[in-house]
């Protein structure tokens, strides 16, 4: 941490050079307002790392906005002077993509926070990028409605988690939060608003991205770097009175893909996650910690949720079937009681205790990063095994977790790697184990997502060059003056 | 006597615990029905991550250990606009949880050693410490100007230095300098008059209890009223007989219940002296069936706890020897001490009154605004968020906020004025001795 990057620190003695500092500041103070942004050392430090790995670089200036038109007018000055944005909400994306590459304006939203409409009857939200998890779960449980909460921080955003593919609770049932966007509104890096979905052909009809052409596509999974986005419409579910979680453990992990496989075809469960013992432990042991003997190496937690007894019975039923066939085929698998502190914080949700990393760092020391990918089911095998051997000599507790999406047979598949960040050496280790996973993680068909740049270079070597070169001309089309998160893709 | 008083260095390892995961930034409950709230001041009213919870805060600590954050006036100030309330520390889970106060006032105690804090206005109140043994630059004599009511009634309250009592009644400098504040000190010796109870005052002899020096990193002339203090009462105890010492203050009552044990002498001095709180003393006499109460007060109030009699007084068990998790292990958190229940049975008792809970309370109270130094440097902005929990109060349609502390009381009724609010502030002794019927009331 206490060493910047030699890029950051060249870059920090070209633009605090007090003259420049002084006129962009002032600008930035014509939109605003003075106590909304700033240039002061302090300030800009706090924003120069996160959890992850990734090595800690300064802003050269911290911006709030609190409305559209503010957003508007910044990234029409920040286009014309040619100087970087990089939208934030809280920082707690795990991969730096809030840290900036190459200096320039950190864009801070957390101040446009409003929920702007709840409509019980249609099942749409529509939020600002500063409401947090724990503000729209307050709201939305009013009328007895949910999300798909991720267990990360409930101080984070729900639209940056959703505009970056992240992953809730519910991904068995509804897919990805990304996949629960209906519209979106956003500020175009040349300063233009525009909308896509419903609410582009009507302005207070935010229900869905279909059947229009899916431009939303240009403003997900991009990391920030192709437009602020300042509003966007979810669609928000029911919640079912009655919870029923089956837990079961086995003694391998393709005993678990085989029995999660067989579940997964029935498509009744909200959440469908395995996790490796390591990943059970409250919190992960650090350094490595050697699995005793009697215990399984892999459980899982099936989550359903229904509307009547009958409904819960009949899951039940076929949850029944599918334990007996698993156990036909001979596999290793069993019932048994998930450690209670941890399914609470995969099930109460969002949770503060999960969310302020008590089980994921509470011995490793302030780092966290992961290998998280979207991975075909069919080689979760394979590839955790030689994570297990990757991870494991580098002293590192392979806690890794397995989550079906929508019942289509690929999903999450990704290890939480806790670190001692107060050591460079300790960081470079995590670090070094993880790029590693990675590579035979896109080597086996998976692809990161939420990726840090080392990452992203990882997959752009492997990616098709048409891919690429459409990827370019999109950002160049839409970023001419590439200001937007700049650097973080990759490309 | 020796003060284990960590210097930033020392913590350097605790501040290395965090994650940066911003956590601490809200209070928030999964319920069900889960709620959400913010609970940094700092954070709701400046906006930038530095200034948010002890995200911030850490963030800071370590650009201060690396040498990345020089001091300059605008950092120096940063340090200082934090309530040290402790709103964030509820939050975090990890192990440096249980030091992050801790860790904000030693970034100060580090800008005072480094000659460059604490802020102007906190100086002109150390050098009042010095002159005149309290921050409110009050001549001695001013100490007891509140007691002038009860001389002229024929009911003068024990002198300490003249006469032996059991109980010690510390009034602290606000509640006896602070002309708004002097509602405390006199409903509460109208209390124990009314009960009945030998309790006396050191009067003019009575000095800070070294709250506030120690909040602005001033730890030097903390020790100095400290040790003082720790040396009157073991002279009460061994010269006048005091068991007990009753503060209605709740920033006296950390001071001498959690700061000064960071002294050597502390478990010697205090042996045989119990420390506690009016509240607490008045709920215990409550629960034994000897607070009488006449009268209704048609009152709906809700109740603000304080951060100092509330998740200050957390206890947190550590595996200090590594034998349950590693060595340092923030294990889990004790609240048994924290005066959460004790004002709100009071308040329940009382004949007529309606208490309704404001949506952050107990361990995620929303601090007033006072607390750290904030009140005496940043006056306005005290205020201001004083006025944000008027109008929580107000929102849940309480018509009286009452607490337990001459600070919150004063800070709150800054708070109700500044947005012109009806609601009106109240200190719990206020209402009690409205209703107490007297020991000589009760024989007519
Ligand atoms: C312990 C822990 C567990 C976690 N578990 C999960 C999990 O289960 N599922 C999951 O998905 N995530 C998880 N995360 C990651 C993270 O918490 C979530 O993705 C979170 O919602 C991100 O929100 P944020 O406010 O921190 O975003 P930030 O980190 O501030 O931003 C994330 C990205 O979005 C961009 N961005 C932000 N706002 C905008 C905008 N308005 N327009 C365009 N781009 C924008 C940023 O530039 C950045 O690239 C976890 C994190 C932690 C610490
Ligand atoms: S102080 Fe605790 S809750 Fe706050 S960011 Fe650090 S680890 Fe998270
Ligand atoms: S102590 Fe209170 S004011 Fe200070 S950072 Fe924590 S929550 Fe904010």
């Amino acid at each position: 941490m206490s060493e910047l990057s030699s890029l950051q620190k060249e870059h920090a003695t070209t633009i605090t050079d007090a003259g420049k500092v002084d006129s962009v500041l002032r600008e930035l103070r014509k939109i605003v307002g003075e106590s909304n942004c700033t240039a002061s050392k302090h300030i800009r430090y706090a924003y120069s790392y996160d959890l992850s790995f990734v090595k800690p670089k300064l802003p050269d200036y911290v911006v709030m906005t609190e409305t559209v038109e503010q957003v508007q007018e910044l990234l029409r000055f920040a286009n014309k002077e040619k100087i970087p944005i990089v939208p934030y909400t809280a920082g707690t994306n795990i991969g730096g993509l809030t840290i900036p590459e190459r200096g320039g304006i950190l864009l801070d939203l957390k101040k446009m926070n409003n929920i702007v409409a709840i409509d019980p009857e249609s099942h749409v939200a529509v939020i600002e990028p500063g409401v947090s998890h724990a503000k729209l779960a307050d709201a939305l449980y009013k009328h007895k409605l949910r999300f798909g909460w991720p267990v990360g921080p409930p101080s984070a955003s729900v639209l940056a988690c959703a505009v970056s593919h992240g992953i809730g609770g519910l991904s068995a049932k509804y897919g990805l939060n990304s996949q629960e966007i209906t519209s979106m509104e956003v500020v175009l890096p040349t300063g233009e608003l525009i909308r896509v979905g419903s609410c582009a052909i009507r302005h207070d009809a935010w229900h869905s991205c279909l059947p229009l052409p899916q431009l939303d596509g240009l403003f997900k999974g991009w990391l920030g770097s192709s437009g602020v986005v300042t509003k966007i419409g979810i669609s928000v579910h029911p919640i079912p009175p009655l919870l029923k979680v089956f837990t079961v453990s086995t003694e391998n992990v393709a005993d678990m893909y085989s029995y999660m496989l067989n579940l997964s075809n029935y498509e009744m469960c909200d959440d469908l996650t395995a996790v490796s013992w390591w990943l059970t432990q409250v919190p992960i042991p650090y350094p490595f910690k050697a699995k005793p003997d009697d215990s399984p190496e892999w459980f899982c937690f099936a989550t359903t949720t229904s509307w009547t007894e009958k409904e819960r019975e009949a899951k039940t039923e076929i949850w029944e079937t599918v334990f007996e066939e698993e156990q036909k085929k001979g596999t290793s698998i069993k019932q048994t009681v998930y450690p209670e502190e941890a399914l609470r914080g995969r099930t109460q949700l969002p949770s503060q205790v999960v969310g302020s990393t008590k089980n994921y760092c509470k011995q490793g020391g302030a780092g966290i990063s992961w290998p998280g990918t979207f991975t075909p089911a069919k080689v979760w095998g394979p590839v955790y095994n030689k994570w297990k051997d990757i991870l494991v000599a580098h002293n590192l507790s392979p806690a890794v977790r397995m989550t079906m999406y929508r019942g289509v047979h690929y999903g999450m598949f990704r290890a939480m790697i806790p670190f001692n960040k107060q050591s460079a050496e300790e960081t470079e280790n995590a670090r070094h184990a993880i790029v590693e996973c990675l590579k035979v993680d896109l080597d086996a068909g998976g692809i990161p997502y939420k990726p840090p740049v080392d990452f992203a270079n990882e997959i752009n070597k492997r990616a098709d060059p048409g891919y690429l070169d459409l990827l370019r001309r999109m950002k160049k089309f839409l970023d001419p003056n590439d200001i937007m998160n700049p650097g973080k893709l990759g490309i | 006597m020796e003060w284990k008083i960590a210097e930033l260095k020392e913590l350097e390892d605790k501040i290395w615990r965090c994650t940066a995961c911003g956590t601490c930034k809200v209070a928030y409950d999964y319920g069900p029905p889960p709620t959400f709230g913010e609970i940094c001041p700092a954070g709701a009213e400046f906006g930038f991550e530095g200034f948010m919870a002890s995200k911030g805060k850490i963030a800071f600590a370590r650009g201060i250990l690396s040498g990345e954050l020089p001091w300059d006036e605008e950092f120096l100030e940063a340090i200082y606009k934090c309530t040290v309330c402790a709103g964030c520390q509820n939050q975090c889970e990890l192990d440096h949880k249980p030091y992050i106060p801790e860790i904000i006032e030693a970034m100060r105690r580090r800008a005072v050693a480094d000659g460059v804090g604490p802020m102007p206005l906190h100086k002109n109140l150390l050098q009042s410490m010095k002159n005149y043994n309290n921050p409110y630059q009050g001549p001695r004599r001013v100490r007891t100007d509140w007691t002038r009511p009860f001389k002229k009634a024929g009911k003068p309250i024990k002198d300490l230095n003249k006469e032996a009592a059991p109980v010690f009644f510390f009034v602290g400098c606000t509640g006896a300098f602070n002309t708004a504040a002097r509602a405390v000190p006199t409903a509460t010796a109208s209390i124990f008059q009314k009960l009945g109870m030998d309790f006396g005052i050191l009067g003019e002899n009575e000095i800070c209890c070294g709250s506030t020096a120690m909040r602005v990193g001033d730890s030097e002339e903390f020790k100095r009223v400290a040790t003082k203090n720790l040396e009157t009462f073991k002279w009460l105890h061994d010269e006048r007989g005091v068991k007990t010492i009753i503060s209605s203050c709740a920033g006296c009552y950390r001071a001498i219940k959690k700061d000064y044990s960071l002294s050597s002498e502390y478990d010697k001095v205090m042996e045989g002296i119990e420390v506690i709180h009016t509240a607490d003393y008045l709920n215990r006499l409550y629960k034994e069936g000897k607070l009488k109460f006449e009268g209704e007060l048609h009152w709906k109030v809700t109740y603000h706890d304080p951060c100092h009699t509330g998740r200050h007084l957390n206890k947190f068990i550590i595996d200090e020897e590594g034998k349950q998790l590693w060595k340092g292990a923030y294990v889990d958190v004790d609240q048994s001490e924290c005066l959460y229940e004790q004002p709100r049975d009071l308040l329940k008792a009382i004949p007529g009154v309606e208490l309704v809970e404001m949506k952050r309370n107990r361990a995620n109270s929303f601090c007033c605004g006072g607390g750290g130094g904030v009140m005496t440097g940043f006056g306005e902005w005290a205020a201001k968020n004083a006025s944000l929990r008027i109008q929580e109060g107000a929102d849940v349609g309480a018509e009286r906020i009452v607490s337990i502390c001459p600070f919150c009381h004063f800070n709150l009724n800054e708070g109700a004025k500044r947005i012109g609010s009806q609601v009106k502030v109240h200190d719990l002794t206020e209402l009690i001795d409205q209703v107490l019927v007297g020991k000589s009331d009760n024989q007519t």
